[in-house]
């Protein structure tokens, strides 16, 4: 039957030849689509790595004052961590998590190159972040003194960088003047929400007259307020007259940061759904054209042999052989995504979503035949035969 | 083989009910070839579908082959229809987008039936009525009467006991319907039952026994 099935839907390849083209659009599409969805879904099962709940992130800015800006600033964290309210402080770059900024650079380990996000901390931030460190430790000011630059890597960046081997104590390079030494690997760090990819990381150490990194992320206490934070605002502007002073909680930059990520899918996912939608109705249709036009086929069939439950699986079939042409041309250029590698997602991503996108494809169809089949199946044969 | 008993049948819908065959009492044997002639609208046709188990009668009884047919269900009238009937249309009723073969071969699709026995006994049933050249066709390229040998070769192709042909010469000139009339003269002859509801006077002379209708009521 399936022979025959495929022989009849190739002989009318023509005429089905645009059906076949809206089916494989429907296709590819819902392949972005998923493989968006299994790509955020897949980011977001994985933890973030560290906790930010009590988190707050004081932004300093110096503005026209160009002046010992390195001693304010410190003098300013030491403010901030001598409240009760404070259980740590921690400066850091601009790059603070769920922030909009990135730094990037690369580091060579023996031939070998690796991007990844750039995050210059001081030595309180693994207490401020609840940060758990798999191997080594955190740096220490103490370690300033050694001859290379000591650095906190994360586990994607030393599986990238060394892949076998551990990259505890071993002494990497950005460019010929600077070298670092891993003194700690943690597991996670996901500085752009629950959505980012777990991508390499590395942590430097900054420097003592750091003048430049003026983020302050505070952990405070539970229960710690908005009056607590006016107080904080207040008295920093007071030890930095002229400087911009902002508090942020990371807990509402994470809402924000995801929001970034989940708009443009639901936008994908409400323009993919018009489409499917139309591709259904469409479907729908020209199935029930279909079979008013193939009355006389359905009688002759049945005064052949054909159930009722025969004919139904019929016209079932043929959307099913009909979907696989087109499921068969969509594949064609799916596949090309996993074994090329585009946009350097793992292979699995493409396979869910392919995987997912056919049985999509498969469940539309069927919900789309089904309806017309079993009216083709309950035609009267007498009748079906006298209409033609 | 096939025996109706007082069989009538009534079209209703909400406003008219239509006695299409009324008291019909028919006794064909194993063997036959019977035709059922009548003017048009006197219900040949629809004495023909109720005969194929393509219709049911509204009261009466039919029995095929010694056994009554009015509880069988869907499934057991389809295996009846596909193993002991043959059907042969004034319409051909080819599909357009088959081969020649692969038209003949629908009914075996409804049955366990391998793709190469499938293939051989279409072939054969195609080399009975004289169009194994015409295999690899499609319906558009044949003439009426080619047609007609097709629709014939499909009715054989799972060797019924009975075929049931309505109008089978009806869209045929004479001479074309004269070749198809013998080509079921031949069938006869090697066994088949055969009833074939026609409007043609002559070619009902020429089968064993005539019934006719008139009105919905059998006057011969």
């Amino acid at each position: 039957m399936l022979r025959h099935l495929f022989k009849l839907i190739w002989n009318k390849k023509g005429t089905h030849s645009l059906l076949i083209i809206e089916v494989w659009a429907a296709f590819m599409v819902l392949f972005g689509v998923l493989t968006l969805i299994v790509f955020n879904l897949r980011n977001y099962l994985q933890p973030i790595g560290f906790q930010y709940e009590q988190v707050w992130n004081l932004e300093l800015s110096s503005n026209q004052d160009t002046t010992e800006l390195a001693p304010k600033l410190q003098r300013a964290l030491q403010r901030v961590r001598a409240y009760p309210e404070v259980i740590t402080a921690s400066r850091m770059s601009s790059n603070t998590p769920f922030s909009a900024n990135q730094i990037g650079n690369s580091v060579t380990y023996n031939k070998v190159n690796v991007g990844g996000d750039f995050y210059y901390t001081d030595t309180e931030l693994a207490k401020v972040l609840d940060l758990p460190l798999k191997k080594g430790r955190w740096y220490a000011e103490s370690d300033l003194a050694g001859k290379f630059i000591p650095i906190v890597i994360n586990q994607a960046m030393e599986d990238k960088l060394f892949q076998n081997e551990s990259g505890l104590n071993k002494v990497i390079k950005r460019d010929d003047k600077t070298m670092y030494k891993v003194v700690g690997i943690v597991d996670r760090f996901k500085a752009k929400g629950q959505f980012m990819s777990d991508t390499p990381g590395l942590f430097q150490i900054l420097e003592k007259n750091d003048r430049w990194n003026s983020n302050i992320l505070i952990k405070t206490k539970p229960g710690t307020d908005a009056h607590f934070e006016a107080r904080l605002v207040k008295d920093i502007a007071m030890l930095l007259p002229g400087w911009g002073v902002e508090v942020g909680y990371l807990k509402d930059s994470r809402k924000n940061r995801e929001n970034l990520t989940l708009v443009p899918v639901l936008i994908f996912l409400i323009v993919s759904g018009f489409l499917l939608t139309n591709v259904a109705l469409g479907l729908f249709g020209v199935l029930n054209l279909n079979i008013a036009k193939r009355k006389g086929e359905i009688g002759l069939r049945r005064a052949m042999g054909a159930t009722e439950s025969k004919v139904t699986g019929q016209f079932l079939g043929e959307i099913w052989v009909l979907a696989t042409f087109s499921l068969i041309i969509g594949l064609i250029f799916a596949v090309q995504f996993p074994l090329m590698n585009v946009f350097d997602l793992d292979k699995e991503i493409y396979i869910i979503a392919i995987l997912a996108a056919v049985a999509v494809i498969y469940i539309i169809v069927t919900i789309c035949a089904w309806f017309p089949s079993k009216q083709a199946a309950t035609i009267h044969p007498a009748v079906a035969l006298h209409e033609e | 083989m096939i025996k109706l008993q007082n069989v009538e049948k009534v079209y209703r819908t909400s406003s008219i009910e239509t006695l299409a065959l009324n008291n019909i009492n028919i006794d064909v044997k194993k063997g036959e070839f019977v035709s059922i002639m009548g003017p048009s609208g006197c219900g040949k046709s629809t004495l023909l579908n109720i005969i194929g188990l393509l219709d049911a009668p509204s009261k009466g009884q039919i029995e095929i082959d010694g056994s009554p047919v009015e509880r069988y269900t869907d499934k057991h009238l389809a295996e009846l229809r596909n193993r002991k009937l043959g059907f042969i249309f004034q319409s051909f009723h080819l599909i357009n987008d088959l081969s020649v073969i692969d038209n003949v071969e629908i009914p075996l699709l409804y049955r366990n039936t391998s793709a190469k026995q499938r293939r051989e006994l279409a072939q054969a049933a195609l080399e009975k009525v004289g169009l194994s050249n015409r295999m690899k066709h499609f319906p558009k390229q044949l003439s009426g009467g080619q047609k007609q040998r097709v629709a014939i070769a499909r009715a054989i192709v799972g060797n019924p006991e009975i075929i049931l042909a309505d109008e089978p010469t009806g869209n045929l000139d004479s001479a074309m319907g004269n070749e198809i009339l013998g080509i079921l003269q031949k069938l006869n002859s090697d066994g088949a039952t055969i009833v074939m509801v026609t409007h043609d006077e002559a070619m009902a002379k020429k089968t064993d026994r005539l019934i006719r209708l008139f009105d919905g009521t059998q006057v011969s």
